[in-house]
């Protein structure tokens, strides 16, 4: 691991500088439902070929309705997760009220663009209910620019989940039985299956991709939970029924 | 040269010494009054509303940022900014037309089939996307509020000259630190449909048909070719399609899906999203674009 | 600007420029104090110390050092300690430069001072000597100015025992066995073997046991390590660190290694 990296400049012909970053690996990824939207990341925080721990948590929960999953750079990831907290607090103080997800989108587009000389090496990806009560994945780039997608995986194996989910989601490539059409949206635990599944998958032919996966599944209010009961040790992160519904679903993934 | 002598002054002040953020231990106070409240979003917003930027502490902060993001210079460089666009607009009788690709690259892998390119500044105004995504949404958001700023002084819409010198006098004072945009800003205003070039080196070029992106020379050829003042909304709107296919269709860079906006006097209206795919099979009412499907 | 269109969406490149249209007025430039060219940043390490190890075991949690901080090759300072307790029930270990860690441990010294002070019956824990730690780190990193070190925080507070790792770069992270410098890659397969997943169950013998194994591992194999080390002990008893400890080693296979033991055959 060397710290250093060389840059040319006019002024200082060869200068040694220090490199202020890193990767640690991993892999991130978001499906957004009609009424849900599912957030998972893999928990294995690695650096060159040593595994530095088997559990760190890349997906936070903001709100009750906003799951936060950030990925590159780790120190940059949490640095960036708890100014975001701290924002979404001072918000909370001042409105009495949690900041709406097209908000928290636009607020982290500033907080990244605000960094666009000295960026964060963070891939971020936001996950939730909408005020309509849509299921809603903004994903963003290092420095700031944003868009509402269905789906996105990022991080080292992105290369690998996105097509398989391009397939799985939209349908690309596929043809539907004559007199029928690809449904719009996806029932929930197909998404659940489908995710998991990327990671397991994900976990098979990518090195920096395993230990644990964790998912985060946010319900639109008044949505039952239909589709989540089939798996099991599902845990509630909301205190109660009423409002958008939080709950994390965590799988072991192989360590090898 | 007073941080030097503090430092060495003051030995048991620490308390203090832990909130002040010239000590190197400790981050900068970022927290003022303006990042509290509804300015939430804009929280880096001066008081004079330019918003203010962290800058590395090293020599040749320019340097250190194409170090770790310019993948032209260097393929293993972490930060990678996306880029590779079609983008067009033309004015004619009828208005301005505008249309773009989809697609976002990064290196050979396309990162995003559904970038939205066109940004939508106002119900009058549109600006397009090509170079750093980012800088372009940004800064033509931020042109946004600007833009309405002066509506609420000046008790009349902004000229689209105004606005696009507006964005290139604000792109200029960055010149040299590494922004990279190539956005036409499209309107309608008292002088009538009106086409706007503005760059990241600031230049700023009023014209009536304008392509930019590495698919442009492949749009251009179409354009160029089927141009007329007295176009039809139908036949222009045929024609800014017809080129996006071309260019997604012939440079690797550009592709997956035509969007098509039309500026007329009450504003622009999207006209709809085209998979370039099917325009080659299929066109878009009738006949195929393709070459095979044209010929045989 | 760069017209062609292949290369739009990258950054410009300054170093060419044919017609001199940058506006240097505006560019900004770091603000140069007087004093600047003698001010120097860490930029490379100088007396340095290697691997630090760690684990959690039934009581709490154990780690350990050997005392040597090198300068480059030369095994320049063979007593100094590398783990540090800071406050009554946390360790914190260093590998890295030495001259940086003392800086670390000036820093908390005050901290435990300023704490102590208060006098509000609150004292701070592992958990909370680490949160100021990887905030220092990262800020130090964020301003081109790192301490060079990596560092391991241990303790055990109301019950839990913590462990966890801060570096230069201000990544952090939490495991029950961690090793730094080469202990990352020799020591951690024997601690992960014998800790992982069984911290309630290892016993302060196993645990004493395992990283004396790992310290003689990497006396053998580190060129920079030295066969002098130190074992600190975080229990509900508060912090134990021992004087200069050293593991029995065998050397009699050295003769019948080429190129290593005597040169005649």
């Amino acid at each position: 691991m060397s710290h250093y990296t060389r840059t040319q400049s006019q002024q200082h012909p060869t200068q040694r500088q220090f490199n202020p970053y890193t990767e640690n690996g991993g892999t991130i990824l978001a499906i957004a439902g009609a009424d849900f939207s599912v957030i998972a990341g893999d928990t294995r925080q690695s650096e060159g070929y040593s595994i530095q721990t088997r559990y760190a948590p890349k997906v936070f929960k903001l709100t009750d309705k906003a799951v936060l999953a950030v990925n590159g750079f780790a120190a940059d990831g949490n640095m960036f997760v708890k100014k975001v907290k701290q924002r979404l607090e001072w918000y909370r103080h001042a409105h009495s009220k949690d900041m709406p997800l097209r908000s928290i989108a636009r607020l982290i587009q500033t907080m990244l663009y605000a960094q666009r000389f000295f960026p964060y090496y963070v891939y971020n990806i936001l996950g939730g209910i909408e005020e309509d009560g849509t299921g809603a994945v903004y994903s963003f780039d290092p420095v700031g620019s944003y868009e509402r997608e269905a789906c996105r995986a990022a991080g080292s194996a992105q290369s690998l989940v996105q097509p398989f989910l391009d397939n799985q989601i939209y349908f690309k490539n596929q043809t539907p039985v004559l007199g029928t059409s690809h449904p719009t949206h996806l029932p929930l635990r197909h998404v659940v299956q489908l995710v998991i599944d990327s990671f397991t998958s994900a976990t098979e032919r990518h090195i920096e991709v395993g230990d644990g996966v964790e998912l985060y599944i946010i319900l639109a209010r008044g949505r039952g939970t239909q589709g989540l009961d089939s798996f099991k040790d599902v845990q509630e992160l909301t205190p109660h029924a009423e409002g958008e519904r939080l709950f994390v679903l965590r799988r072991e993934l192989k360590k090898d | 040269m007073n941080t030097l002598v503090s430092r060495f002054t003051s030995s048991s002040s620490t308390e203090l010494k832990a909130l002040d953020s010239r000590d190197p231990d400790y981050g900068e106070n970022e927290a003022s009054d303006i990042t509290w409240g509804s300015l939430g979003g804009f929280g880096n917003l001066g008081l004079n509303g330019i918003p203010s930027f962290n800058i590395p502490t090293v020599p040749d902060p320019t340097a250190f940022l194409r170090l770790h993001t310019d993948d032209a210079a260097d393929s293993s460089c972490r930060i990678k900014i996306q880029h590779g666009t079609t983008t067009l607009a033309f004015r004619f009788q009828g208005g301005v037309i505008v249309a773009v690709d989809s697609r976002a690259t990064a290196g050979s892998y396309i990162a995003s089939g559904t970038v939205k390119k066109v940004i939508e500044i106002n119900p009058h105004l549109l600006g397009t996307m090509a170079g750093g995504a980012a800088d372009c949404q940004f800064w033509e958001t931020y042109l946004g509020s600007q833009c309405r700023i002066y509506e609420l002084r000046n008790r009349e819409r902004i000229s689209v000259a105004a606005a696009s010198k507006y964005l290139s006098n604000l792109v200029y004072s960055y010149k040299g630190m590494g922004l990279s945009m190539g956005t036409m800003i499209c309107g309608w205003d008292k002088t009538g449909p009106a086409i706007f070039y503005v760059d990241s080196d600031g230049t700023r070029l009023k014209g009536d048909v304008f392509s930019v992106g590495s698919g442009s020379t492949f749009a251009y050829g179409v354009l160029d070719q089927g141009y007329r003042w007295d176009l039809t909304d139908e036949e222009a709107q045929e024609l800014g399609r017809r080129s996006i296919y071309a260019a997604g269709h012939r440079d690797a860079f550009s592709g997956n899906t035509c969007n098509l906006y039309h500026v007329k006097e009450d504003g622009w209206k999207f006209i709809g999203n085209y998979d370039i795919t099917k325009l080659h099979y299929e066109g878009s009412q009738g006949a195929a674009y393709g070459y095979d499907q044209r010929t045989q | 600007m760069d017209h062609f269109p292949t290369n739009w969406g990258k950054p410009r490149d300054e170093a060419v420029d044919v017609y001199s249209t940058y506006p240097l007025h505006s560019r900004p430039r770091n603000q140069v104090d007087t004093f600047a060219e003698g001010v120097q940043h860490t930029q490379q390490p100088i007396v340095t110390g290697t691997s630090v190890l760690a684990i959690k075991y039934k009581d709490g949690v154990m780690m350990a050092a050997d005392t040597l901080a090198s300068y480059g090759s030369l095994a320049r300072f063979k007593d100094i300690s590398r783990l540090h307790p800071v406050g009554d029930y946390t360790v914190i270990g260093a590998g890295g430069d030495m001259s940086d860690f003392q800086h670390i441990q000036g820093i908390l010294d005050d901290l435990i001072v300023e704490e102590f002070n208060e006098a509000d019956g609150n004292a701070l824990g592992p958990s909370e000597i680490f949160e100021v730690m990887s905030q220092v780190m990262y800020a130090r990193r964020s301003k081109f100015n790192p301490l060079w070190n990596s560092l391991l925080i241990g303790g055990f507070k109301d019950g839990k025992s913590f462990l966890a790792y801060v570096d230069l770069l201000g990544t952090t992270y939490q495991s029950p066995s961690i090793a730094t410098g080469y202990g990352a890659y020799i020591a951690i397969p024997l601690l992960r073997k014998v800790v992982d997943g069984r911290e309630k169950d290892v016993t302060e013998e196993q645990a004493r046991h395992i990283l004396e194994e790992c310290m003689k591992v990497l006396y053998y194999r580190d060129a920079r390590s030295l066969n002098k080390y130190q074992i600190a002990k975080i229990t509900k008893d508060g912090i134990e660190i021992t004087d200069g400890l050293s593991s029995k080693t065998e050397w009699a296979f050295a003769e019948s290694i080429r190129g290593y033991g005597a040169q005649n055959q």
